[in-house]
């Protein structure tokens, strides 16, 4: 891949993603520790490291369209590993926000990225997860209504599967985190 | 007859556990010549010193050997104890039974069996062997540093300031080196002008230091503690001690146009009259008299002589050759940069704004051609954004050099440093391969230049560069994120690989010392004696031994300088009395022996009859120079040269007695 940097652009998308991720890109050694530890390094295009670097020279296109940035598990093994104390799993997280914002459709994870939308309006409006509501929408948007059905019985026998969620209480503070970010 | 007493040495079970040592002081004892054998645990401990001593006064011995360790190790010990009892120093010999037998066999019985075979060969060896004394050579306390750069300058003042006369020789009009010519100094960005000046000033008014600049050392003779050297002067047309250095000169000189600056490579003009820069020490112009009109047209320029107050410019003072005697040299010459444009892709020469590093710093510095405001060459704009390129040279076995420069990534994350710091709102990139900030403070200079100053760092080489309208496309590679990169930048900065100083073998041949394949002088050894050259009273300091940075140069230059008041510190030199001796009875002058040695000990002499005619020239060895290597000897057809304690005769029986 070739890339032309732009000083002005690569200097936009470096402060938008610096702002957003409260960290520094240049603090990243470029040792790889976190590709290394993490889970599904296998399965990206983009090696966590490399979606760093990316960044910082300012490849807005291949970062925002990357299957990494979805297939990220925010299990956080980089950021915990991290000899710079980098926000690994947070830049993942920054810059899916920034290609939902930009409307940008991932050609290869569509699943996890309705997952990732629907996970969040979850969150927004219960403050947790209500479990049998995000199924149920993922499920519909996915039109996939019937995959996993044999699961729910066993689930629902373990009480992992409630059938009436409820709001936490400080649903108000919860806005609040989603207001500042947004 | 030989009375010989041998000792056995366990080393605790180092030897005991693989040779049958009482086996072995049985079978020695009944060595001819062999008075008494005995085995100890330790000989080297005190009580094991003391058999020694004892059995060599009540034995009356005339020899020792000891089957023990190698005698790098305990060879002096044993010479030392002997001596107390009034034996010749060289009739103790060691047979190495350990390094050379319990160490590197297992089978027991075989081993023993080689131990006895060495045992045996010392025993003959140490028969033959004759009384050896010591040479004593006496010693010139006075020194000479060839460099005026950082290194020589920081030997010459350790000298100086030990008592000791030192003789400063320096090619260049002025002293100061490269370092004189950078801006600021990494890690901690002290001004290099400010830290050298001082410095350059204590060594021209030290009364110790005899200063001779525009001078270079044309001969060397003799050997350690005496050395006979020539200097040639070159003639500055200025008669120096008349000289204020007020400038009125160069102000006055037509030719100030046509020639470049050496001082600011290139990025300025000076005049034919000159002094490289305003700080120069001493402060005295030179006449280049190539680039002069006096003596390009037949005399008729004179206005430097028409204005100079002193009236100190003299035409016709000619080169002056200057002989001193010293007893040590430290050879300091420095360093040069690769040529660029052995990389075409560079456009280096092409582009004039494609610079080098040592350019860059010429740019920054206050008293520089932009005076400290960073302008590109071509239009004086200032530039925004600028991309400087690592390893130009260094670490390319193909281009240029295989090994690494060690000061390229550190002066160019300080050059990207103060770039960022001079020009707000700039943007420096850094093409690497890898950074190598080993130093202390290097690391964390490194972390902030790429984290506070934003510096941005790519990993990969530049593959071309190209100009576009004012600015030049660099084309490289990062290879972390995998991308092929393009930047348009108004400045590129080469970081060149650092050579050896033009001229730096004929230095090295010209003084006996050895160089590697580079032009590099090479250490005594390079771990264990980094201060001396291969040659007795000759030490090294500086680039010119290696790429080093200032720290490191101001370091060898006092370790050389500490080296030469130790070596002043005695009355005489000693050196042992294994060296060479011919006899001058056989010799038929020939001659073979002074071209294989790679000492140049041999000398020739003329043995004279009582009416003094000459007879015959035989060859004769400089003690202060041999070195007991032996090459001498095989090279000689009339077998008249031998190594004291290595002679023929001891030879040829160790290898007999093989045979029993
Ligand atoms: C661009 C650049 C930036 C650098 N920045 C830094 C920095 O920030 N910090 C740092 O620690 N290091 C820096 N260095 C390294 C530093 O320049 C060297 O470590 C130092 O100058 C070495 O000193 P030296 O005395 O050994 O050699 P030199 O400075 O080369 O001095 C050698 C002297 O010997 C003279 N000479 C040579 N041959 C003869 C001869 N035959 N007869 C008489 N005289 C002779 C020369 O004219 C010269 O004056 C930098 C190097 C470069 C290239
Ligand atoms: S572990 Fe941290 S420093 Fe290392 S590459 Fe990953 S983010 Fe960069
Ligand atoms: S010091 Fe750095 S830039 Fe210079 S040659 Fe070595 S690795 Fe390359």
């Amino acid at each position: 891949m070739k890339t032309i940097i732009n000083e002005q652009d690569r200097r936009n998308f470096v402060s938008q993603v610096e702002t957003m991720l409260h960290d520094k890109l240049a603090k990243c050694y470029q040792c790889g520790k976190c590709s290394a530890g993490c889970p599904v390094n296998f399965e990206m295009d983009y090696t966590p490291n490399q979606i760093i670097k990316m960044t910082e020279l300012g490849m807005q296109d291949p970062v925002l369209n990357s299957k990494t940035i979805w297939l990220c598990v925010s299990c956080n093994t980089c950021s915990t590993r991290c000899p710079k104390g980098f926000e690994v799993a947070g830049i993942m997280d920054v810059l899916r926000e920034i290609a939902t914002r930009k409307g940008i459709e991932s050609k290869t994870e569509k699943e996890i990225q309705v997952f990732h939308k629907v996970f969040l309006d979850n969150v927004k409006s219960n403050g947790r997860i209500f479990e049998l509501e995000l199924v149920g929408k993922y499920r519909l948007k996915t039109k996939r209504l019937f995959r996993d059905m044999f699961l729910a019985p066993k689930m629902i026998e373990k009480g992992k599967l409630r059938m009436s969620g409820d709001k936490v209480s400080a649903i108000n503070s919860i806005a609040k985190i989603f207001r500042d970010f947004e | 007859m030989s009375r010989i007493g041998v000792f056995v040495c366990w080393c605790g079970s180092n030897i005991a556990g693989t040779v049958d040592v009482k086996k072995l002081t049985e079978e020695a004892a009944k060595i001819p010549g062999v008075v008494e054998a005995v085995d100890y645990k330790y000989m080297c401990s005190d009580p094991g010193q003391n058999s020694l001593r004892n059995m060599i006064r009540e034995k009356n011995l005339t020899g020792v050997v000891l089957a023990a360790c190698s005698p790098h190790m305990h060879e002096n010990t044993f010479r030392k104890a002997a001596v107390k009892e009034g034996l010749n120093p060289y009739f103790v010999e060691i047979a190495n039974i350990r390094e050379q037998v319990s160490w590197v066999h297992e089978d027991k019985e075989r081993a023993t069996y080689k131990a006895m075979d060495l045992l045996k060969m010392m025993v003959e060896k140490v028969k033959r062997d004759r009384a050896i004394e010591d040479v004593r050579v006496p010693l010139t306390k006075r020194a000479l540093v060839i460099g005026g750069g950082i290194s020589g300058m920081q030997a010459a003042l350790d000298i100086a300031s030990g008592g000791v006369e030192v003789i400063l020789v320096e090619k260049e009009p002025s002293i100061g080196g490269r370092m004189i010519q950078l801006d600021e100094t990494f890690p901690t960005l002290d001004c290099s002008s400010c830290i050298m000046t001082p410095k350059m000033v204590e060594v021209s008014q030290h009364p110790n230091i005899k200063l001779y600049t525009y001078s270079e050392v044309e001969n060397v003779s003799g050997y350690i503690g005496n050395f006979n050297v020539k200097i040639k002067k070159m003639t500055k047309s200025v008669v120096e001690k008349d000289c204020t250095g007020c400038g009125d000169c160069w102000n006055a000189c037509p030719m100030h146009k046509n020639v470049k600056s050496e001082f600011n490579i290139n990025l300025s003009e000076r005049t034919a009259i000159y002094v490289p820069f305003p700080q120069a020490v001493p402060l005295v112009p030179v006449i280049d008299r190539a680039a002069c009109l006096h003596f390009k047209k037949g005399g008729k320029c004179v206005k430097c002589y028409e204005v100079c107050g002193p009236k100190c410019i003299d035409f016709t003072i000619q080169d002056e050759i200057i002989e001193e005697k010293v007893g040590a040299i430290v050879a300091a010459t420095g360093f040069d940069l690769m040529d660029n444009s052995l990389y075409g892709e560079y456009g280096y020469g092409k582009y004039k704004d494609v610079i080098s590093g040592l350019q860059f710093e010429r740019l920054l510095s206050a008293s520089g051609p932009t005076e400290g405001v960073i302008k590109r060459p071509s239009d004086g704009k200032t530039p925004q954004t600028i991309v400087f390129i690592q390893c130009v040279g260094s670490r390319d076995p193909e281009k240029g050099v295989p090994y690494c420069s060690k000061v390229c990534c550190m002066y160019t994350a300080k050059h990207a440093k103060l770039f960022s710091h001079k020009v707000h709102g700039s943007q420096s990139y850094v093409f690497y391969i890898d950074i190598r900030a080993t130093g202390k403070g290097y690391e964390e200079f490194i972390r902030d230049t790429i984290e506070k100053d934003g510096v941005v760092y790519l990993r990969g080489r530049v593959s071309k560069i190209y100009q576009d309208r004012d600015k030049l496309i660099i084309r490289g590679a990062d290879t972390l994120s995998g991308n092929q990169v393009e930047i348009a930048a108004d400045m590129v900065v080469l970081a060149t690989g650092v050579i050896p100083k033009k001229g730096s073998d004929k230095i090295a041949q010209m003084l006996g010392i050895s160089y590697d394949k580079y032009g590099f002088f090479t250490e005594s050894h390079p771990k264990l004696r980094p201060a001396e050259s291969s040659t007795a009273g000759i030490y090294l300091a500086g680039m010119a031994q290696g790429p080093r940075d200032i720290p490191e140069s101001v370091v060898s230059g006092s370790a050389a300088a500490s080296k030469i008041l130790g070596l002043f510190s005695k009355s005489e030199y000693e050196v042992e009395g294994t060296i060479a001796g011919v006899n001058k009875t056989t010799c038929v002058g020939c001659f073979y022996c002074q071209r294989v040695c790679a000492y140049s000990a041999i000398s020739k002499e003329e043995i004279k009859d009582r009416n003094g005619n000459v007879i015959k020239v035989v060859a004769n060895v400089n003690p202060g120079l041999c070195t007991g290597c032996g090459a001498c000897v095989n090279a000689c057809f009339s077998k008249s040269i031998d190594v004291k304690g290595y002679m023929d005769d001891q030879i040829y029986a160790e290898i007999r007695s093989l045979a029993i």
